[in-house]
């Protein structure tokens, strides 16, 4: 009984903060969500709405678009880093590979970049009559890129500019994962004559299954509040090709004040945030229960 | 090792995963704004608010008490 209680003590100031930075704001904003909240509107004062804000939400095509374009984003990000992220740390992990250190210290330098600086940077890159990118592609194969006028083009810039950025925190946490794993199972695979696709999929990704779902959920979550990359590559433009939730939530609050909303907007993240993460973690985990 | 230990409470019922008192909490919540959210944009003109409310509540009793 004295054990658990010198364990709660320990666990008494991350528990505080966690409750102060984490529990507190949520809280807060469950309660602005219930109210008709902008501080340059006639009545600036807070105003009880009930649900209206969230009824106002469902019907809110821009809200629904972004938050549809948020998913596709994440989606793309996060399995094309996975994939990559593999290919890429089972390459620096290879004995024969000539400047491995070099590569590894190279491939991981974008992490420590600010995001606001990786966008700054990718602008200058992508802009239009300017950027060497633009430039290239039409010197060599006659592409017309320009992100401020082509939806797509934005939107998959979007998305490799988030590689850059990333993919080299996906290979490390791989990488850390691979080199942890026993060779017993492995080497046992290879006697009973399994071929190199059945022993990555019977003996490595279970194996890796851990690693790969804290990977996957950090980096779904982090792709699902994307703001500063891309404020900085495109403003959300063309349109609103590349504005996704976070950016989308940023506009309503600040720029428009609009905070009622903007806090319904934030709960209804956190809710797919939530469930996705969930279902993903349900999924990867294979708790099968006797009704399956 | 008389510390805190948690304790294994999970169990199989009509859902298709193996679940605790927690995860069944959590799967009421879930469905419950679920339900709200479609309701206010496609039923609130037929059926009021309180009717899917009260419908999410016995549906969350159901799945907590056999799920």
């Amino acid at each position: 009984m004295r054990q658990s209680n010198i364990g709660w003590l320990f666990l008494a100031p991350a528990t505080l903060i966690l409750f102060v930075v984490g529990f507190v704001p949520f809280i807060y904003i469950l309660y602005v969500g219930f109210f008709d909240w902008n501080t340059n509107a006639v009545d600036p004062t807070l105003r009880w709405a009930g649900l209206q804000n969230y009824r106002s939400l469902v019907f809110d095509t821009t809200f629904l678009n972004s938050l549809a374009r948020t998913l596709v984003f994440a989606f793309f990000v996060v399995v094309s880093e996975l994939l990559l992220g593999y290919v890429l740390a089972r390459a620096l992990m290879a004995d024969r590979l000539w400047g491995r250190q070099f590569f590894r210290t190279m491939h991981t330098l974008p992490i420590v970049v600010a995001p606001i600086a990786v966008g700054a940077t990718w602008r200058l890159l992508c802009v239009p009559g300017f950027g060497i990118v633009p430039y290239y592609l039409k010197l060599w194969f006659g592409i017309d890129y320009n992100i401020s006028t082509n939806a797509y083009h934005a939107f998959a810039t979007a998305i490799i500019m988030d590689l850059w950025h990333w993919m080299p925190f996906v290979t490390l946490s791989l990488m850390a994962g691979l080199t942890a794993l026993p060779k017993e199972p492995l080497e046992q695979a290879q006697i009973d004559g399994g071929n190199k696709l059945q022993i990555f999929w019977y003996v490595i990704v279970p194996m890796l299954k851990p690693v790969l779902l804290t990977t996957v959920f950090i980096r779904l979550m982090d792709a699902l509040r994307s703001v500063d990359e891309i404020w900085m590559l495109t403003k959300g433009g063309p349109a609103e090709a590349t504005r996704f939730i976070g950016l989308h939530i940023w506009i309503n609050v600040f720029p428009k004040t609009d905070y009622g909303y903007g806090a319904a907007m934030s709960l209804l993240t956190l809710y797919v945030t939530i469930v996705l993460s969930w279902l993903l973690f349900v999924a990867m985990t294979g708790r099968k229960g006797g009704a399956q | 090792m008389s510390g805190f230990q948690p304790q294994k409470t999970e169990r199989d019922g009509f859902l298709p995963i193996r679940t605790n008192g927690f995860d069944r909490g959590f799967i009421s919540v879930v469905i419950l704004i679920l339900v709200h959210l479609l309701w206010m944009r496609f039923l609130e003109g037929v059926l009021p608010l309180g009717v899917a409310t009260v419908l999410c509540l016995a549906l969350a009793v159901f799945i907590i008490r056999k799920g």
